[in-house]
């Protein structure tokens, strides 16, 4: 089967892309069975995701945080760590920029003021990791399940932190001082897009090259598809659980540094973006590629911004979005099913 | 404080603990099926939480409680079944679609809510009656937190005692047992593995659909997206914590259930504490109950694992 063959280099992209059509037509059909019109409500997706500067910009800067959960979590799911725990690493990164901040800003210039908070939010998301990670290498406890209790905890300890000991006493509803707009991250010239951005494509590019060129990147992948095999190739194979742990921990936390100083200018009570599992269905389909993680952070970010247009004006509720990325997920499993067997279809 | 009042506090407890257990309780011994035959089901959470929604919404349109548990059995049962074609006929990584169905169904029973409700919360009227073992409820303590409850607690407690029997006594518990530590030999010894693995998924989401239409139908009588909390991996910890075995995932549960519901015990005794410590407490202690349990816990050797005839 010569012309089966000449897709073969391909067929990654084409079975993602594929996962989301599917994923696309089933939440038309969810759309159509409650009554919704989905054509109009896709239409509104894609005008005001793509068809306006407006739109535009905002999608490039919700992608910021994606760039950054996802860089992490490629390194830890090519090491074969399973890191649910996103969502609390990002808080925690979150709640420590939202508490510095404010505190620094004026005695601190604007560049001491976001290194100490990106600083301290990168270490913040990787101590929140530390638990699960040193379970894993001590007591070889799975991280699945440890990551995510890890999870629950941080939402009401920073549920806490904004109600209690850092709450702004000026304002009733639970939040941190604001900090002031001259000490959140600056915007990219000639546009209002913030260097978060900047950030999160640098760190998308180090993990790729770190994958493609470097001895770690590849002592990962070892790892990643066999523990034996990095075992007898004699690597640290503890150290390397370890590292993936807490580097992806670290980039969920820098992410949430990133959305309080460029996005939302505060902490704030209840607030929980839930990145952690569009972070995995991100991550999949772009087949645990570095580079293709860059338009795939893109089109879920279109997906966020589109999802808050569509429950303004077309009256679907925001849950869309997740429901949507489920879909992703389910269809991307099926779609390494048939991918197994087209490579099966070429054998001889 | 004083003597009776000690009592009270102890009757309280306990008697919230079991109520607050039964979601628990029932996912968990669903997962012990599923887990004791090769599947890890991380989609419990997501079975939990679609029975709660479809539970409430059924008891809601026809005020009837019974409806409301059917519907969120039918429901864990789809989802059940879904999740054994992914995982036993496509063969496809588990993790994946536990993840994919629990997020499905955080954004459908989200969905479909706001949709149906706007920004109203309606609750259930139907009061849940409590029955009464006679003399056993009568018992100083334990009497009224144990023999007076709901129907459906004793239910659970009698479905403890039907898997126990089921997984150790019976032909269907051994081929469940085989198909996930030794699916090869049990296929050699004429077990049916996939067919095996799909019971034992069905009555994984059959038990979740009905600990979350409990939840929401039995327990609170209203519902909220994301109502779940982390209940159905809480679930998933508290199996591999009880071994498999019935009886211990029995008490796994009623701990995380007591710990659960101690927020108004600790109101009751007068303890003020920052009710954000108190709600940490469940998935603190699974950690801590992991470490001090589960170092040496023997995972089933095929868990995770598909099984293919055709590469032995």
């Amino acid at each position: 089967m010569p012309e089966l063959a000449r897709l073969r280099p391909f067929v990654p992209v084409l079975s993602s892309i594929l996962a989301v059509a599917a994923a696309f037509l089933s939440g038309a059909l969810f759309l159509w069975l409650t009554g919704k019109d989905p054509g109009q409500a896709y239409a509104i997706l894609l005008s005001r995701g793509l068809g306006s500067t407006l739109g535009i910009t905002e999608t490039l800067i919700k992608m910021a945080p994606l760039l950054l959960v996802s860089a992490g979590l490629l390194i830890a799911l090519k090491a074969s760590v399973w890191n649910i725990g996103i969502d609390g690493q990002f808080l925690i990164g979150a709640s420590l920029a939202g508490i510095l901040a404010p505190r620094l800003a004026g005695g601190v210039p604007l560049a001491g003021v976001l290194l100490l908070c990106a600083g301290a939010a990168f270490i913040g998301g990787a101590v929140w990791g530390v638990v699960p990670a040193a379970l894993k290498v001590r007591y070889g406890l799975n991280e699945i399940i440890t990551t995510i209790m890890m999870n629950y905890v941080a939402i009401y300890l920073t549920s806490w932190l904004v109600k209690g000991p850092f709450s702004d006493p000026s304002v009733v509803a639970p939040q941190m001082p604001t900090i002031p707009p001259e000490f959140r991250l600056p915007f990219l010239p000639f546009t209002r897009i913030h260097i978060g951005l900047l950030v999160g494509l640098v760190a998308v590019l180090l993990t790729y090259l770190m994958f493609r060129y470097g001895a770690t990147g590849l002592a990962l992948t070892i790892l990643g598809h066999s523990r034996k095999a990095a075992l007898h190739a004699g690597l640290p194979v503890n150290r390397l659980v370890a590292l993936a742990l807490l580097l992806s921990a670290g980039m969920a936390g820098l992410a949430g540094a990133n959305d309080v100083l460029g996005v939302k200018g505060l902490f704030q009570g209840e607030w929980n973006p839930m990145y952690g599992l569009t972070a995995f269905a991100l991550v999949f389909l772009a087949r645990l590629n570095g580079l293709l993680v860059i338009p795939f952070a893109y089109f879920f970010a279109f997906l966020l911004f589109g999802g808050e247009a569509m429950a303004r004006t077309a009256r679907i509720p925001a849950y869309f979005v997740p429901l949507l990325e489920g879909l992703m997920l389910l269809f991307f499993a099926i779609s390494t099913y048939l991918e197994r067997r087209y490579r099966r279809g070429l054998e001889p | 404080m004083t003597a009776a009042q000690w009592q009270i506090f102890i009757t309280a407890l306990l008697s919230a603990g079991l109520i607050a257990a039964v979601p628990l309780l029932l996912a968990a011994l669903g997962e012990t099926f599923a887990e004791r035959a090769g599947l890890l089901n991380l989609g419990l959470e997501g079975m939990l939480l679609s029975g709660a929604f479809a539970g409430f919404y059924a008891a809601l349109t026809t005020q009837s409680m019974v409806a409301g548990l059917a519907a969120g059995t039918t429901t864990g049962l789809l989802l059940g079944l879904l999740f054994g074609f992914l995982a036993i006929s496509l063969r496809v990584d588990q993790v994946i679609i536990g993840l994919g169905i629990t997020l499905v169904a955080e954004g459908s029973t989200g969905f479909l809510f706001r949709d149906f409700y706007g920004q109203r919360f309606p609750t259930l009227t139907f009061s849940t009656a409590k029955v009464a073992v006679p003399w056993l409820s009568d018992l100083p303590i334990l009497g009224p937190a144990l023999f007076n409850q709901q129907p459906l607690v004793y239910l659970a407690w009698l479905l403890v005692v039907g898997c126990a029997f089921l997984l150790k006594h019976t032909r269907f518990g051994l081929e469940v047992r085989a198909a996930g530590e030794s699916p090869l030999a049990a296929d050699a010894a004429g077990v049916n593995v996939a067919q095996t693995r799909y019971l034992a998924i069905m009555i994984g989401g059959v038990m979740a659909g009905l600990g979350g239409a409990f939840l929401s139908v039995g327990d609170l009588n209203f519902f909220v997206p994301g109502m779940t909390v982390g209940q159905g991996f809480i679930a998933i910890a508290i199996a591999m914590l009880g071994k498999w075995q019935p009886y211990r995932v029995f008490f796994g549960a009623l701990l995380f259930g007591t710990l659960r519901s101690l927020s108004t015990g600790l109101q009751i005794i007068g303890l003020d504490l920052r009710p954000e410590f108190v709600l940490m407490l469940p998935y603190i202690g699974i950690i801590v109950a992991l470490i001090i349990l589960a170092r040496r816990t023997q995972l089933p050797a095929a868990l995770g694992l598909p099984y293919e005839r055709d590469q032995r």
